[in-house]
């Protein structure tokens, strides 16, 4: 990173010289909960400055003050130099000041240029939209980006990384004097974040300052200079990145240190096969083959869109296959709806918790009980004390955090979540248990409470089928990786031999990595 | 009976004001919507017996509102059950005439026996949302546009079978919709048993639990073993039976098959459910909730001809009520 930042050394040095911004002593409180607490940070020119922190954290809220969204109770901000006090988001983006959301603010079914330009779209002289001119602007600011889309292109046709440039090109086009980037690499391939850095790393070069919100720590290093660590809405500590570890982060984090570790015990190869999955095609899978034995865990790794998430559904009932077979303890299995494969002794946690696994308006119990009807009623009547039970054991088993069993699922951390899905197949004792991304948006002390309840299962016979695009998790959980590109199954490795550039290399298309 | 309705609301009232300040009060009924329903029967009825102490306190008019909400109370069962689902169904009006004129043509023109049309009528309600169901479910039209053309194709369906209606319905189709019990026309009884075995299906089976987790999340209720195109036909057969239930009641009560019966009724019903707090998300309502709702739509009707407002203000009324009632539904979305 120096080298696109000659002077940052100086810059560091001379501080208080001229930060971009500057947020003093902010707080933020919301019913209940002092989510931002006397925080004082700040950002230079050129400056790619990394955030983390747990999930609820005030990473959010303190971004939002920033973009003009949320007003503090009190502290104050500058901008190079001057009082900085947006009335609201569009007072923020006059002052030059963007914010990039994880779901971006575009309008699907409008060409990119229209969603650039949405509001603001510079007319002729009869006062009709020009859309030649449209055009052009976003053509250039397309090629600053190197993006090689056509602006007439509807954003609904784009994949999420190429969304996500759009937003960025829409802030670039409002002179963008610091940038703020929320998670933005939660929905992107591999290729699609690389580039995203290397755009970032010019904004930086034009002295555009950069504030990245972000989960993943292995990101921080690999694009930011700075870093600020929030813990329960305090700063906990600003480093500058080449002094400093991820261990010392995760430490500044959570409070404690966490070990991910792999696990070195290995299955009998004796063991009875629970899983197996034979030249099984699927589109997007083309040809996938696997076993998973009992008290294994089998993790599925490759790129986005290899087919791992498609392979899982078609285990589940949720995809019908072509050919192939899926056998469950050595029988074949065709289910045409996720009950079929429950009642096979299949669970699954889906990748997409919010959309495809919660009831988000609902109770943690109701939650929790949603695949266990037949387990909380006889003859089609509901007891509901029996729901309570139930809920009640998984709460404290699991150490799901919440205030009590009737909260909507809604108000619980990430990482309670999560466990919360866990629960709901955990009471059926199933055989094979699919998790897809089982930690994905959960906080760093969450993350080993759910390793310990995949490794607890393991250690009681349960078959584990997981889906990581976290290659440390893959090395810290798998006791056998299997690695699939474009839509095929391409090959196995042993954690304890394998490492990052290994899983990469068999996952990338052509070998390369 | 109005004062024993204010009673028992009073009396819990001031047994939590001791321990809960007006402002946790308020807060609670703002937030529980059947309480809330009550507080609002009990002051529109309490308005209602000072303005109006000669007609609206009489026990004929409490029989006349309580016939009123029959048909609908019958009604937003079934769209309560749909909407929790996340589904509704604008075809009821349609289906209603529907199994009146095929209950009365059985009865009238082919001399069927009046319990085999009458039966015969509210199968037919049930064929039409089965079909709206299987439109839905299978080929994966989304139940607005469905049903919307349902409505309008059944309308025209019914008016080719008996152009105008079918009048002088024989003695022996009365009973169903004319006995008297208690001093309250059947219509009103059904209701009460339809709303009863709802309320039990929605509270204590697994089977209408299942409506619950469709509407609140589709994808999930699939992904947790629950069968949601099947579960969503059985609410829109649910809903036409219902509909065909009211069809045929109306006929059998007016003895009189008329072609242009429950034109509107959606309307009416959709916003006694959402009164009741289902909402157009799917996921939430009660029955309790509908019936309160149904009830308190039809005092306002009450109230509207007891004060000899003209009849085209009822519509305008049941409109307003349906937006504030969404209004205060998205209200509460937007504070989550």
């Amino acid at each position: 990173m120096q080298e696109f930042h000659p002077d940052f050394e100086g810059l560091a040095e001379s501080y208080p010289a001229a930060p971009r911004l500057s947020a003093h002593n902010i707080v933020k409180t919301f019913p209940g909960v002092t989510a931002v607490d006397d925080v004082t940070f700040e950002v230079l020119p050129g400056e790619i400055h990394a955030m983390v922190g747990e999930n609820g954290a005030g990473k959010s809220t303190l971004m939002h003050i920033i973009a003009g969204v949320y007003r503090p109770d009190s502290g104050h901000m500058m901008l190079d130099g001057r009082p900085y006090a947006p009335e609201d988001e569009k007072a923020a983006h006059r002052a030059g000041i963007a914010m990039v959301f994880q779901e971006g603010s575009l309008f699907p079914p409008l060409s990119i240029a229209e969603n650039i330009f949405a509001g603001r779209q510079p007319v002729t002289r009869l006062g009709l939209v020009d859309f030649e001119q449209m055009r052009r602007h976003t053509r250039e600011l397309l090629r600053d980006l190197e993006v090689d889309l056509e602006p007439s292109t509807p954003v609904i046709d784009l994949s999420p990384g190429q969304r996500q440039l759009v937003d960025i090109a829409k802030a670039l086009s409002q002179q963008v004097r610091l940038l703020i980037l929320d998670e933005p690499t939660s929905s992107l391939t591999i290729s699609e974040a690389r580039h995203l850095f290397k755009i970032l790393r010019q904004l930086a070069q034009r002295d555009v300052a950069v504030v990245y919100v972000t989960h993943r720590l292995a990101e921080v290093f690999e694009v930011a200079d700075r870093v600020t660590v929030l813990k329960d809405g305090k700063v906990t500590g600003v480093r500058r990145i080449a002094e400093t570890t991820a261990d010392e982060l995760i430490h500044l984090e959570v409070g404690r240190e966490l070990s991910f570790a792999p696990d070195p015990t290995r299955v009998s190869t004796e063991a009875p096969v629970v899983l197996e999955v034979e030249d099984l095609v699927v589109p997007p899978v083309t040809h996938a083959s696997l076993k998973v034995r009992a008290g294994e865990i089998v993790c599925l790794a490759g790129l986005v869109g290899a087919g791992r998430t498609e392979l899982c559904q078609a285990i589940f009932g949720l995809r019908q296959r072509v050919s192939g077979h899926i056998r469950i303890d050595g029988v074949e299995l065709t289910p045409r709806h996720p009950l079929d494969a429950m009642r096979a002794g299949i669970g699954m946690v889906p990748e997409d918790r919010r959309e495809g696994g919660l009831f988000l308006g609902m109770s943690v119990a109701a939650n929790i009980a949603a695949a266990n009807m037949d387990l909380v009623s006889r003859r089609g009547l509901i007891a509901e004390r029996q729901i309570e039970q139930l809920a009640a054991q998984s709460v404290e088993s699991l150490r799901i955090v919440t205030p009590d069993l009737g909260r909507e699922v809604l108000y619980l951390s990430g990482g309670n979540q999560q466990k919360v899905l866990l629960a709901r197949w955990l009471a059926r004792q199933p055989k094979l248990l699919i998790v897809d991304e089982p930690t994905r948006g959960v906080d760093v002390g969450a993350k080993a409470d759910v390793y310990d309840i995949l490794r607890n299962l393991a250690k009681k016979g349960v078959a584990l089928l997981v889906v990581s695009s976290d290659l440390p998790e893959v090395l810290a959980l798998a006791h056998r990786i299997v690695v699939m590109s474009e839509g095929r199954t391409v090959g196995e490795l042993d954690p304890l031999e394998a490492d990052e550039v290994s899983i990469l290399q068999l996952a990338t298309p052509g070998g390369v990595a | 009976m109005t004062s024993t309705l204010e009673d028992t609301l009073a009396k819990p009232e001031k047994k939590r004001a001791r321990e809960w300040s007006p402002q946790k009060l308020a807060a609670r009924i703002a937030r529980d919507r059947p309480l809330m329903l009550i507080v609002l029967i009990a002051i529109l009825s309490g308005w209602m017996t000072i303005s109006y102490p000669e007609s609206f306190p009489h026990p004929a008019n409490f029989a006349a509102v309580l016939l009123d909400a029959a048909q609908s109370g019958i009604l937003t069962v079934g769209m309560m059950i749909l909407l929790v689902g996340g589904v509704f169904d604008l075809s009821i009006g349609s289906t209603l005439a529907f199994a009146g004129i095929v209950a009365g043509t059985l009865v009238k023109e082919i001399g069927l026996p009046p319990l085999v049309a009458f039966v015969a009528g509210i199968l037919s309600g049930t064929a039409i949302g089965a079909i709206n169901g299987f439109i839905i479910t299978r080929l994966r039209i989304n139940a607005l546009i469905t049903t919307l053309a349902m409505q309008g194709i059944l309308r025209g369906v019914t008016q080719l079978i008996a152009s105008a209606g079918v009048a002088n319905l024989p003695e022996g189709f009365k009973p169903f919709g004319q006995t008297v019990f208690l001093g309250l026309q059947s219509p009103f009884w059904v209701m009460l048993v339809v709303v009863l075995l709802a309320w039990f299906g929605m509270t204590r089976t697994r089977f209408f639990r299942q409506f619950y987790y469709i509407g609140s999340n589709r994808r999930a209720a699939d992904l947790s073993g629950i069968k949601g195109d099947q579960v969503t036909f059985v609410g829109f057969a649910i809903m036409g039976t219902l509909a065909g239930l009211a069809g045929t009641l109306l006929a059998s009560r007016l003895s009189n098959a008329v072609v242009l019966a429950g034109v509107g009724t959606e309307l009416r019903t959709i916003t006694a459910a959402i009164l009741g707090g289902a909402s157009l998300f799917g996921g939430a309502g009660t029955i309790p909730g509908a019936f309160l709702g149904v009830l308190f739509m039809a005092l306002v009707q009450n109230g509207l001809i007891i004060a000899r407002v003209p009849v085209f203000w009822q519509s305008i009324v049941i409109g307003v009520v349906l937006l504030v009632a969404i209004g205060v539904d998205q209200l509460g979305q937007r504070s989550k």
